[in-house]
């Protein structure tokens, strides 16, 4: 007995290592850019700004910003002239601030170590080093330098709001800029999630994702299988009849999407045009221009594009089926139709599996096609949500934001996934182990 | 049960060494830029020693010019200045593209180009992403004057209280009208005289419409929002920033776009309308009016693209209760901030946006200058007769420049969802003024 179950261990131990590789690849290529996503959705990392192009996770001061900005606020507050006595007070009071904020800040010997030298090249318009404008400081004195600076600001507004100063746009700009010297860490936790969970953009977003993916899914399913059927009988002409409706699906999306563009066109398209005429549409422009029409549109050019794929893995199934089965079946006096749904559905099931999950999975991503035909609009109705992602991403470089969605997507697809595989897939794996 | 145990602690350790692999990498790579930023500071300081007798080459940047104005530019400068040597690169038509090419190499801290154009739009990110040389120093020790240039165009290059680039050229949006259906007498100066004009010669001369404008949900229809509602007096943000948005200015403004984008003499589909769907309805004859940018006039005369050469008028965009606004385009020049040249480049810089220089590109690219004193200029006005209507230049003083927000990409994506909803009726307009007085208010912190 013991020396079986060692044997056995043994083995064992030698399966797993055999699978290591593999794991470790899936690991790699699969989990790793989603931890890395959602590392990233845990911080307010914008590209546009230069207090978050980074992830920080300690409070640093960027001297260069505040050297710029420093001495300019001084000599304007010292230009203005003209203003009444208590204006010229609470200026006063406000440069005495910064000079007393300017001697806590040269009081860390950091700072101190490079202020002159920093200064002098900043006159001559050289940029200094990462390692020598970028300072960390303590959350304390962080704490401090920002209170301050929102008090001076506060005192600002106060006194445009009330006296006309020349120099007004430079001071208040200054004080403003002054802010951004401060790198605060961007470490945020979960907020991105919940912004995202109460927007209604993205509930909208996620809405449209649904609408797009059940509805132009279940047409697909449905042609997709009429077609495998028919592909399946022999005919003559057959093989054409099988290249030729694999012709949509060998075009680039993002061709077919611009084909479809000019197609619904509300002045010359001519799919637009024919619609009006059968009164399918109120008017030839109405397909790209109200939210149900965009929407149709773009579920209809998807239809279009990915039914040839949903046939061809349903054929596939349909291959492997037995013609006896069907013979016996006649034999019986079965018509074609009891044939149909108590022969070919049961033995199709784990293709129209595969096929569904393929499908819907990839439905729920959409993008490109979506993204050239209707950019998201009318009004945003057919934004999908890895359309906004990338809006979020690319055009405002926010990739905290931006990848917060994308694991949100990522969450959707793995429901998705779950659900298919608990109410088609685990009838199937009972059916194996019966085998 | 231990077997598992075991694979998750593997699991778990392998995470653990990815991420301290990534981060790893990271350090290196500012390490990489940090030492690589040192090296630039001690060429610009060596060069600094011996500008004297050394020629000094810079890159110049800007997208791909159609004309040969930018060359001529060059090759007077170099002409004149025998010490430095310009080179142009060319960059992507695509202003998106240029502006994504830009981001990608300024973020590396990259030297190669020295001096280069900047959208309308794009400085006040450039300036606070720290991309760009803040130029004040340099104004100061020339004693410039910078009252010469037109202020809307220099306002868009100013960002918390400095400049961080000259204004090359300006661009607005104007209205261009049929000459022989609209005669001069009836050019309508305010949105409800256009709007009866458009009504009634809505099918006048084979016309299937009476007015075109840009609705698509893109940038396009951030200009249009802007010239509507700052002509009833409205904006979206006042320039410290704060939203301002919700105001009975903005809401008679929005009103205006929406009862005119909804009209029936606009297209049916002028929601997916850009520059090129309007402009190419316009010169095909099938409107008596279109909003569009300058250019329409030289589109418009081009005996081999357009039916309507010789008809049409131009003419400021009409007013609200407030008068007249035109939404500022237009191109400035810039110095990146890590250029090894910055003397050489703000000289550079100076010829191209001073009088020299814009001269130029006027009488050879056609663009409109930013020192008013050029359109009394009598070899720009032989070229571009154009500049002299009285239309275009009333038009140019009218110029409101969009939002300045160093998010502005974000801003403007606000704008155009909601302006959008409005139009297709699923909000009122009020309501699309609270959602953006929220939005915007939430992007602006």
């Amino acid at each position: 007995m013991r020396k079986v179950s060692k044997e056995k261990r043994r083995e064992q131990r030698a399966g797993f290592l055999l699978v290591a590789p593999s794991l470790a690849l899936i690991l790699v290529i699969a989990i790793w850019p989603v931890i890395q996503s959602f590392y990233f959705s845990l911080h307010d990392y914008q590209l546009s700004d230069p207090t978050k192009s980074t992830i920080h996770h300690s409070y640093t001061f960027d001297l260069e910003r505040y050297l710029n900005n420093e001495p300019f606020i001084l000599s304007a507050i010292d230009q203005q002239q003209d203003v009444p006595n208590e204006a010229l007070e609470s200026l006063t009071g406000v440069k005495q601030q910064l000079v007393d904020l300017d001697q806590q800040l040269r009081d860390i010997p950091e700072i101190e170590a490079n202020y002159e030298t920093m200064n002098e090249m900043l006159m001559n318009f050289e940029v200094p080093s990462d390692e020598m404008k970028y300072i960390t400081i303590n959350r304390e004195f962080g704490r401090t330098y920002e209170t301050t600076i929102e008090e001076i600001n506060e005192e600002m507004d106060l006194l445009t709001e009330h006296y006309e100063l020349q120099q007004e746009d430079k001071l208040t700009g200054l004080t403003d800029a002054l802010t951004e010297s401060i790198i605060e860490p961007n470490f945020i936790g979960l907020s991105h999630y919940e912004n995202q969970l109460t927007n209604i953009r993205m509930w909208q977003a996620l809405w449209n994702t649904i609408v797009f993916t059940v509805i132009s899914v279940g047409f697909e399913l449905v042609i997709g299988l009429a077609i495998a059927l028919l592909i399946n009988k022999a005919f003559f002409g057959r093989g054409i009849v099988r290249a030729s409706i694999l012709i949509p699906w060998a075009i680039p999306t993002a061709v077919s999407a611009l084909m479809w563009k000019y197609l619904y066109d509300g002045q010359n398209g001519i799919v637009a045009k024919y619609f009006s005429d059968i009164g399918l549409i109120e008017r030839m422009s109405t397909l790209l221009t109200t939210d149900t029409g965009a929407m149709f549109a773009v579920i209809f050019s998807d239809v279009w594009k990915t039914t040839p794929y949903m046939a061809l893995l349903l054929l596939a199934g349909l291959q492997t089926i037995p013609n006896g089965l069907y013979e016996a079946a006649s034999i019986d006096g079965a018509n074609k139709w009891r044939q149909f749904w108590h022969i070919t559905l049961p033995l199709l099931k784990s293709s129209l599996l595969v096929a569904l999950l393929f499908r819907t999975l990839d439905a729920f991503r959409v993008f490109d096609l979506i993204f050239v035909l209707t950019g998201g609009g009318p009004a945003n109705s057919t934004e999908t949500i890895s359309v906004m992602a990338y809006k979020f991403m690319f055009s405002q470089t926010n990739f905290g934001e931006g990848s917060a969605l994308a694991v949100i997507v990522f969450i959707c697809v793995a429901i998705i996934s779950a659900i298919y595989i608990k109410f088609l897939g685990s009838d199937l794996l009972t059916d194996d182990v019966k085998k | 049960m231990k077997v598992k145990h075991l694979w998750f602690l593997f699991i778990s350790l392998f995470l653990v060494v990815l991420v301290a692999c990534s981060n790893g990498e990271e350090d290196a790579s500012t390490n990489e830029d940090s030492t690589g930023d040192t090296n630039t500071s001690l060429t610009t300081d060596e060069n600094a020693e011996d500008t004297n007798d050394e020629v000094v080459t810079l890159v110049y940047a800007r997208g791909a010019d159609s004309t040969n104005a930018t060359d001529k530019i060059v090759e007077e400068f170099n002409k004149l200045h025998p010490n430095i040597q310009v080179e142009f690169r060319e960059m992507p038509a695509d202003t998106g593209q240029q502006h994504d090419a830009y981001v990608t190499m300024f973020n590396a801290g990259s030297s190669e180009i020295d001096v280069m154009d900047l959208d309308v739009i794009w400085p006040a990110e450039f300036a606070q992403a720290g991309y760009v040389l803040e130029l004040d120093r340099f104004i100061q020790q020339e004693g410039m004057d910078l009252n010469a240039y037109n202020q809307g165009a220099l306002s868009a290059s100013q960002y918390n209280g400095k400049q961080w680039a000259l204004p090359k050229f300006i661009d607005t949006g104007l209205l261009f009208y049929r000459t022989d259906i609209i005669s001069e007498d009836q050019v309508p100066t305010t949105w409800d005289e256009l709007l009866t004009l458009a009504k009634d010669n809505q099918g006048a001369a084979g016309n299937e419409f009476g007015y075109l404008m840009q609705a698509k949900q893109y940038e396009g229809l951030v200009c249009n929002a802007v010239e509507f509602i700052a002509s009833y007096g409205g904006s979206f943000l006042d320039e410290n920033g704060e939203v301002v948005v919700n105001s009975p200015e903005t809401i008679k403004g929005l009103q205006k776009l929406v009862e005119f984008a909804t009209a029936d003499f606009v297209p049916g589909n002028v929601t997916t309308f850009a520059e090129p769907e309007s402009h190419t309805a316009f010169i095909e004859g099938q409107s008596a009016f279109i909003r569009n940018w300058p250019y329409q006039w030289n589109l418009a005369n081009d005996e081999n693209e357009s039916s309507i050469v010789g008809n049409v008028g131009v003419a400021p965009l009409p007013a609200g209760d407030a008068g007249s606004a035109a939404a500022l385009g237009g191109w400035q020049t810039a110095i990146n901030k890590h250029s090894e040249h910055k003397q050489e480049a703000f000289e550079f810089l100076k010829f191209m946006t001073g009088p020299e220089g814009q001269k130029l590109s006027a009488i050879h690219g056609g663009l409109a200058p930013t020192l008013p004193e050029l359109f009394e200029d009598e070899e720009i006005l032989e070229a571009n007769p154009f500049f002299a209507e009285e239309g275009f230049v009333e038009g140019l003083n009218a110029a409101v420049s969009r939002p300045v927000a160093p998010n502005y990409p974000e801003v403007s994506e606000i704008i155009q969802i909601n302006v959008s909803k409005a139009i297709a009726g699923e909000m009122t307009v009020e309501e699309a003024v609270e959602s953006m007085e929220k939005e915007l208010t939430a992007v602006m912190q």
